[in-house]
């Protein structure tokens, strides 16, 4: 298959935009079927690779892909196109939404709803994490660091500034040694 | 200054959310709600539901938190915040990260990131459908969604519909 990167910024722009536009349901799926297989801006292993990388990045893992997508092509111009390309809808709808949802928010019924489709969307959490965490099974250690986070930011509430960088050391210790 | 506090804030998330932003959803919540009190906890299940609802990265999340504390103008600065942080380090890790393929201390971060990354998604689902009491109606529609994602293959958005209907349902 033949890729080009996209030739101008206005065409980056339209691209990320396009993407933004239609991400209803998770971005990455349209970020994908945008870039590889509509206007063919880069290889199946290229955005393997580069999705790859941003989801290691602290930061929104797309946000993330702009940018280094954006710079890759165009430089620092590039990264603020595509970063921009990628929020403009996105952040249009999410604020109508909000400003519709606040008319409406002292409604029993819509409360309950917009709280139904919250607890959905930390189901939807949970079930990746428990996709992610089938590579990692037959790891007792892992399992443990697993479980250790979980208690310590999500059950005793422990901050995340603290954990993190204790859990990084920690994990790496044990990657060292060959346990993970 | 707001503004000031939710650049601040929203921009230390950025640069400890590895694996994106579910891992620092626990955190966020804490400092949202408990911290700062920029929404009750009720209020934050029902934006995080807003962001899911609507089109775009997740991380939109922060600019309706950054709306209600200080209008549009906090909407835009604690986008930018959450997001420009981790953009610098993404610029240049981006080519450092190529350099560095066969060191093994690449492959030791890698590893170790990947059980945090899980353990912190968890948290965030925990955190999320646990507002403020535990409340069996939000952990089985949780629970729903979850072997619901595993089990089929669909657009996460006939999930949420599924949820909201759960919860129109369940909750009044």
């Amino acid at each position: 298959m033949q890729v080009a990167p996209p030739r101008t910024l206005t065409e980056l722009f339209m691209g990320f935009l396009a993407i933004g536009a239609r991400s209803f349901g998770g971005v990455m799926p349209w970020a994908y079927r945008t870039m590889v297989e509509e206007r063919r801006w880069l290889s199946q292993a290229d955005f393997a690779e580069t999705i790859g990388l941003c989801q290691f990045l602290p930061g929104p893992n797309i946000g993330n892909a702009s940018i280094v997508l954006g710079k890759r092509w165009f430089g620092v111009s590039g990264a603020v196109v595509a970063f921009l390309g990628l929020m403009a809808l996105p952040f249009v709808w999410v604020m109508l939404l909000g400003i519709v949802y606040l008319e409406w928010a002292s409604h029993p019924t819509v409360r309950a709803i917009v709280t139904g489709v919250g607890a959905t969307g930390a189901g939807l959490f949970i079930g990746t994490a428990l996709k992610l965490g089938r590579a990692l099974v037959r790891k007792p250690a892992a399992l443990a660091l697993v479980a250790a986070c979980f208690l310590a930011v999500g059950v005793a509430r422990w901050s995340l500034l603290i954990v993190m960088p204790l859990a990084i050391v920690l994990g790496v210790f044990l990657a060292r040694r060959q346990w993970l | 200054m707001i503004l000031l506090d939710l650049a601040l804030t929203f921009g230390v998330l950025s640069l400890i959310a590895f694996g994106g932003m579910p891992s620092v959803m626990p955190e966020m919540q804490r400092l949202v709600v408990e911290v700062k009190g920029w929404t009750t906890d009720a209020q934050f299940i029902q934006l995080f539901a807003i962001a899911q609802a609507a089109p775009g990265p997740n991380v939109l999340i922060v600019s309706l938190i950054g709306w209600r504390a200080a209008g549009l103008a906090g909407a835009v600065v604690a986008l930018l915040a959450v997001c420009a942080p981790a953009a610098v380090l993404a610029w240049w890790i981006a080519d450092l990260w190529e350099r560095f393929k066969d060191s093994p201390w690449r492959r030791a971060i890698q590893q170790a990131i990947a059980p945090l990354v899980v353990g912190l998604t968890l948290a965030g689902g925990y955190v999320l459908c646990t507002p403020a009491a535990p409340d069996w109606r939000l952990w089985a529609i949780a629970a729903g969604a979850a072997a619901a994602m595993l089990a089929l293959r669909v657009n996460p958005l006939w999930l949420l519909a599924a949820g909201g209907a759960a919860g129109a349902f369940l909750l009044q």
